[in-house]
């Protein structure tokens, strides 16, 4: 026990000395948690709350102009501005950045779209040869840096209103034929409001489960890359150690590769579970102080726990697997730094995985960071328990081993 | 009669890749309390024996007893009893002699109490208390070097192995280590010494062995070798043996 603490006294000392490495594993991921989850939040405040200017010039001033007029207006997601000048000035007014969005409605075009109604409810009593006007077109000019979904928010706003009109002018059509041809009268029909309501909701396994938000990712996210950035400063430790001598006096004293080895992967812990510490109480504490949503840590918070020590002994597994196999401390930065950047990016760190296409889907379940950050949304965001996680921590887990028995065989062949 | 405290037999070692042995068929002898010098140029096989020795390197062939224990099998038996001074500067920059010193020491199950007296005492012995709690980094080389040498006396070996411990030191060093050294093995303490410096060898080792590309050459007291060479001096006869091709 006395060679350990000796070893760990030995580690804890190279670890606070080293103010680069600690800057690296503590200050670095502290600045891009607030960095990505400001940046986030701030994107999806954008999308969420930010209106849309339209500027329309209604020349129908009919039903369908007004239909769609009247929606846009109480649109939350649209501030509507009326014109009167003509479609080039509206063109241009779009073009020069003023409005996002421009809307031409035609003259006419209620009339031309109720005679057109009237014209196919005499085709259908009559089978005569009644046809349509032609081209009945609402021009739409856009702000090239409109985000699509804006423009399929609009769009189906204008064709849900456009639809509705024909039917309505198809509706109002068949009755007036009808009340020529049948002994009675028929009055308007008409369904009052809407019939079918949509209630749209996250689904979680658990009522109290957590809405995702930039704050329920970059918390997460930003942990695990801390914890895997440890890999840095524990491979170049490992060789600066080689490098120096120190390794091979330790190597001839009573003391084993494995004990040496075990007081890296504990200290290294202890800063991994430091890392997760500091940076989930910025979430919890810092965040909603300035502006950014609280971190909430789900009802299973205690989980957290033992996904946050898996993970940490993967990063410990291989950063000593970076640090065994490498020779020189350059080497061992440029792997380590380079091999975590690349797990990052298809693990889900940057950019969520939902979003990219299925073969890196899939190439993302070969990275540790997919498996903590999997780990800890099942813990955050889905309510998860044990079993849950159970998977991601296994994963991590094997690993570690991997990478500890890859270390401790390339020992065996090569001590020094 | 001096009892055998290392005992080599034929051991022979050759690195992956290479042709060439680094040690073939190699046997000597070293007794209790002597200062044995390994002396030959650069490659000739002197560090590879002196890390096959202190467990670093497996050998291929041949058998080694260390204090009656066999290598590698009783290894973790001999490690107690062997001290080694590497030629690099093995220790933590970053650290103060001190805490170096107690890091090194503290696997030997000393209690905190004398192994704090046994450097305090040793750093004193080698004129660095003044500057005990300076950082590594912060040395000269030759102070760097009685660093070295005291991380491993710390445990009070049976063996100490020295691989070149006056390299690259100002004469000042040099004198002093080769002093304490010498008050060190009149304690009791085997010395098993390689260098390039065969004045050095001459004055200090009680026997000594000259290797080259892995074999021995020869072996013996430096008076007795300088005799029956007829060489001048161990220089003279370190030149007869190994040519003055240059090494690398």
């Amino acid at each position: 026990m006395r060679k350990f603490i000796t070893l760990l006294y030995k580690d804890y000392l190279l670890l606070i000395r080293d103010m680069a490495g600690l800057g690296l594993m503590f200050l670095m991921p502290v600045a891009l948690v607030f960095l990505m989850t400001f940046l986030q939040n701030d994107i999806l405040g954008r999308i969420n709350e930010t209106e849309i200017s339209v500027l329309m010039l209604n020349m129908d001033k009919d039903e369908l102009g007004n239909s769609i007029e009247k929606q846009i207006a109480d649109s939350e997601s649209f501030t509507l501005t009326k014109t009167e000048d003509d479609e080039n000035e509206l063109r241009l007014a779009v073009a020069r950045g003023d409005y996002m969005i421009g809307i031409v409605i035609p003259a006419n075009i209620s009339d031309s779209i109720r005679v057109n109604a009237e014209r196919s409810v005499l085709r259908g009593f009559s089978g005569g040869i009644h046809k349509n006007i032609d081209s009945l077109t609402i021009r739409i000019y856009l702000d090239p840096t409109l985000k699509s979904s804006f423009r399929s928010t609009l769009m189906s706003t204008m064709k849900e209103y456009t639809a509705k009109t024909e039917r309505d002018f198809l509706l109002q059509g068949l009755i007036t034929e009808l009340n020529k041809r049948i002994p009675f009268m028929l009055g308007t029909i008409e369904l009052e409001g809407s019939q079918v309501d949509f209630d749209v909701q996250y689904a979680f396994k658990d009522e109290n489960a957590v809405v995702p938000n930039a704050t329920q990712h970059n918390v997460p996210a930003w942990t695990l890359f801390a914890i895997f950035f440890i890999t840095l400063s524990l491979s170049v430790g490992l060789i600066n150690e080689r490098k120096e001598g120190s390794f091979k006096r330790l190597l001839t004293m009573p003391c084993s590769y494995f004990q040496y080895l075990l007081s890296k992967g504990t200290i290294f812990l202890m800063v991994c579970l430091l890392q997760f510490a500091l940076i989930f109480s910025l979430g919890i504490y810092l965040f909603p102080h300035i502006g950014l949503p609280q971190l909430i840590l789900g009802k299973n918070a205690w989980l957290l726990l033992p996904m946050c020590v898996c993970s940490s002994l993967a990063a410990i597994g291989f950063g000593i697997f970076i640090g065994k196999i490498t020779t020189d401390h350059q080497q061992a930065a440029v792997l380590a730094a380079l091999s975590v950047v690349i797990f990052a990016a298809i693990g889900g760190i940057w950019v969520p995985i939902f979003t990219m296409p299925e073969i890196m889907k899939t190439i993302s379940q070969i990275s540790p960071l997919n498996w903590g950050l999997n780990g800890f949304y099942d813990i955050l965001i889905r309510n998860g328990n044990f079993i849950d996680i159970l998977p991601e921590c296994v994963y991590s887990l094997g690993f570690a081993i991997i990478c500890m028995v890859i270390a401790l065989t390339y020992h065996r062949t090569k001590k020094l | 009669m001096q009892e055998i405290i290392i005992n080599i037999n034929n051991v022979s070692k050759t690195y992956r890749g290479n042709a060439a042995p680094a040690v073939s068929n190699f046997s000597i002898d070293v007794v209790q309390g002597e200062i044995f010098g390994l002396l030959g140029p650069n490659g000739a096989g002197k560090s590879t024996l002196l890390n096959i020795l202190s467990g670093l390197l497996p050998f291929d062939t041949g058998k080694i007893s260390i204090c009656g224990r066999k290598l590698p099998q009783q290894l973790n038996e001999i490690k107690p009893l062997i001290g080694v001074v590497p030629q690099e500067i093995a220790l933590y920059p970053s650290m103060t002699a001190v805490e170096n010193l107690k890091v090194f020491g503290g696997f030997y199950g000393l209690r905190k109490k004398e192994l704090n007296r046994r450097i305090d005492s040793l750093i004193a012995y080698f004129g660095l208390a003044q500057s005990k709690n300076r950082w590594i980094k912060t040395y000269s080389g030759g102070m760097k070097r009685r660093i070295n040498l005291i991380a491993g006396l710390l445990h009070q070996p049976t063996i100490l192995f020295l691989d070149e411990p006056t390299v690259s030191v100002d004469v000042q060093s040099k004198t002093l280590i080769l002093d304490n050294l010498k008050e060190i093995n009149a304690q009791g303490t085997t010395i098993i010494y390689t260098s390039h410096f065969m004045e050095e060898a001459e004055m200090l080792c009680s026997r000594v062995a000259f290797i080259d590309e892995g074999k021995l050459l020869c072996k013996g007291t430096p008076n007795d070798l300088i005799q029956d060479s007829g060489c001048e001096n161990l220089e003279a006869l370190y030149l007869k043996l190994t040519g003055k091709t240059l090494r690398d």
